[in-house]
């Protein structure tokens, strides 16, 4: 009688979700179930020859090995740089005074720009004929603008990282900073009566209290980057190449025959995406669990 | 509950619904295939063309929205809608539509040529063959040249709409250019980092592969015959050597390639790089105009061969308006409007008609174009013309010029 009634509960419950679950059921599972029939020859708008695999034994050929490991280092850089970089501010601007806070929200220009026009200000500034280079060929530093030392395309992904610090520290500024508005000051001041110095302050006092919300910015910027095409069509590099661009290639521009290997490497990106979740939350799970017997 | 249910099976039924009132809207007994061109051109009054093409270009935009949309009113009573659509995003759609069986599509007619048009015909998602259907391809096209797209059989399933040629960019103020290809390692050479290439399989990047590899290989007539692969293994090597030799003396030492030919073209107003190309002959003189270029840039080809192609219109397997299609196909292959499509104010793209097949006073119409300065005369450019490549050695050529130049070394 009862476990009717839970049924019949539950079954309230999905048709008052429905307006938001057709859809994530049609787009997201449809796309995804699309994407991996592709990856193994069905599906296709016109006959796969070869068998079912070789989508997959294409997608771990060396140099896409190295663009998987290109992607995740770039995507490992910027991440951190950015939560680093983003903490370190959050808490300085803790520390201003209010008047001074509230002019501080130029810092979130950063969040409004789309990823395409960060790129382009990437892209003005710094390029041998760009901005940087003009000022060093004004101030002498260099004979020519063009004897500026190449960092945009240079084939180590500095262009990317640069743009991607630049969208996303501000991202973490603003959840580190909500975090600490409701953190009371008194505790900071306790520790410096303790004769604590900033730094430890710093460590011991703010980031355990930001340690949750740093976590969870990391693995979405993370995840973002190693995926995102944007900024990587813009500022990035030929060889290695970022994932996307080199499955935008395979699908949009090369022959027809390579489509299942373009969606084997979408699904195996996607597979990745899955076990840095679980792997990365498992790990930051026992590191709090250490700090907590100390 | 029941309420909200039924809107739900309402909302999932809708997309069908609209889809058999559109269905019902067709003539069955009219087959574009059979019927006189007068039929055709009676059926297709007071329908709409929806024009799927690329929509990079404004000028083009321009000339299809204003001169083609005006004239193809007021003279059949059609009119024009242009869809700017990147060939590879419809193509992915046609392609799709096939496989799922959508007899009713929404494009009637696309700006299509070479791989883009191969993949299309293979897999039938081209209505045809209709070229001999429509009176100015008859007219007025040389059907041996205009016979074949990227050495692929045309058979029918495309007309003709334009022509391009591949020339190189320098600004005469800035350097002297290289004549030819052995010419230009020793310019890169003499100007290190001043050189590069949009990375294929860019369209521009990938012709400018094409042409070396005839001319590090003793020409393109060897090729034309089809793909074979014993003579590109042979041939291959010399093109890769000959990149590879180019390769550290190229903007940032060929560690990094600019993604498209826009890029590139950015690269060469900034004076980051110091030759240009393009597939368009035209298209230095229209940056000078658009103020990107100074006044002294100049096209200029290489005297070892200069690579041209037809751009076509066709027409997909499922188009709803089939003879607005062909009259709208049929106009843009008219003296008049490829006349209008040369003039560098409204395009200027070279027309696809054989000029030999126009009467005097037509042909001189076409010969006195004022084509710019920084525009090389027709002629010119024909004595250094050669065919586009088979289709497959390109696919060949850049999967092997991403192993061998791009990580090679």
């Amino acid at each position: 009688m009862s476990s009717e009634g839970s049924n019949h509960n539950l079954f309230r419950a999905l048709v008052r979700l429905s307006p938001l679950g057709l859809p994530f059921l049609v787009l997201f599972v449809g796309g995804l179930g699309l994407a991996v029939a592709q990856s193994l020859g069905w599906l296709l708008p016109f006959e796969h020859q070869g068998a079912l695999l070789d989508g997959y034994r294409a997608a771990l050929k060396p140099h896409l090995l190295a663009s998987f490991g290109f992607s995740m280092l770039v995507a490992l850089v910027s991440a951190g740089l950015s939560v680093g970089l983003g903490a370190v501010v959050a808490f300085v601007l803790w520390k201003l005074p209010y008047r001074l806070q509230q002019l501080s929200v130029v810092y979130k220009v950063g969040l409004i720009l789309p990823h395409i026009a960060v790129a382009f200000v990437i892209l003005v500034l710094w390029t041998q004929s760009g901005f940087i280079a003009s000022i060093g060929y004004h101030l002498g530093f260099v004979k020519t603008p063009a004897d500026f030392p190449a960092v945009l395309f240079a084939g180590n992904g500095v262009g990317m990282v640069l743009a991607y610090v630049y969208k996303e520290t501000p991202f973490v500024i603003l959840l580190a900073f909500s975090v600490l508005q409701r953190m009371d000051p008194r505790l900071v001041q306790t520790a410096r009566m303790f004769g604590a110095s900033e730094l430890s302050v710093f460590f011991r006092v703010i980031l355990p209290r930001l340690r949750a919300v740093l976590h969870t910015a990391f693995i979405i910027l993370y995840l973002y980057t190693f995926g995102a095409f944007d900024i990587p069509f813009l500022v990035g590099e030929s060889a290695p190449s970022m994932l996307s661009i080199e499955v935008y290639n395979l699908y949009f521009k090369r022959d027809l025959v390579n489509r299942p290997t373009a969606m084997a490497m979408l699904v195996l990106m996607f597979l990745f995406s899955v076990f840095f979740i679980v792997l990365y939350t498992r790990i930051a799970k026992r590191m709090g669990q250490e700090e907590r017997k100390l | 509950m029941k309420r909200v249910l039924l809107l739900i099976i309402a909302l999932l039924l809708l997309p069908s619904c609209a889809g058999d009132e559109t269905v019902q809207t067709q003539q069955p007994s009219f087959d574009p295939l059979t019927s006189s061109w007068e039929e055709v051109q009676s059926a297709a009054r007071g329908s709409v063309v929806r024009f799927y093409m690329y929509g990079g270009f404004a000028h083009t935009n321009k000339w299809i929205d204003t001169y083609v949309t005006a004239e193809m009113l007021t003279r059949y009573g059609v009119s024009v809608v242009r869809e700017p659509m990147d060939a590879s995003v419809f193509v992915n759609k046609l392609l799709t539509e096939k496989q799922a069986g959508r007899e009713e599509g929404s494009i009637d007619l696309l700006w299509v040529n070479g791989e883009n048009f191969k993949k299309l015909k293979q897999n039938g998602a081209l209505f045809g063959p209709y070229a001999e259907r429509t009176p100015n391809f008859l007219r007025f096209m040389d059907s041996t040249l205009a016979g074949t797209d990227f050495g692929y059989p045309v058979e029918g399933f495309e007309t003709p709409f334009g022509q391009a040629q591949f020339v190189y960019e320098y600004d005469k103020a800035r350097t002297a250019p290289p004549q030819d290809f052995p010419g230009l390692l020793a310019w890169v050479k003499a100007h290190p980092g001043k050189f590069t290439y949009p990375q294929p399989p860019d369209f521009t990047g990938s012709a400018f592969v094409r042409q070396a590899f005839y001319a590090t290989t003793g020409g393109h007539a060897q090729y034309l015959a089809g793909f074979d692969q014993a003579l590109f293994d042979t041939n291959a090597p010399k093109l890769w050597s000959y990149l590879n030799a180019l390769k550290p003396y190229l903007w940032q030492q060929g560690k990094a390639y600019p993604k498209s030919a826009g890029d590139l073209d950015t690269l060469f107003a900034r004076g980051e790089v110091d030759l240009n190309m393009s597939y368009h002959p035209l298209h230095t003189q229209s940056k000078i105009l658009e103020g990107t270029y100074p006044d002294t840039a100049q096209s200029f080809v290489f005297m070892d061969g200069s690579i041209f192609n037809f751009h076509f219109t066709a027409i997909p397997f499922n188009a709803p308006n089939v003879a607005g299609a062909l009259v709208l196909a049929n106009f843009l292959m008219s003296p008049e409007a490829q006349l209008s499509k040369l003039k560098p104010d409204n395009w200027g793209d070279f027309p696809a008609i054989s000029l030999t097949s126009l009467d005097p006073a037509d042909r001189d119409a076409f010969n006195k174009v004022d084509l710019g300065a920084a525009t090389l005369p027709a002629h010119k450019l024909a004595e250094v013309a050669v065919p586009e490549i088979p289709a497959p050695y390109l696919e060949a050529l850049e999967k092997g010029w991403e192993e061998h130049v791009l990580r090679g070394q």
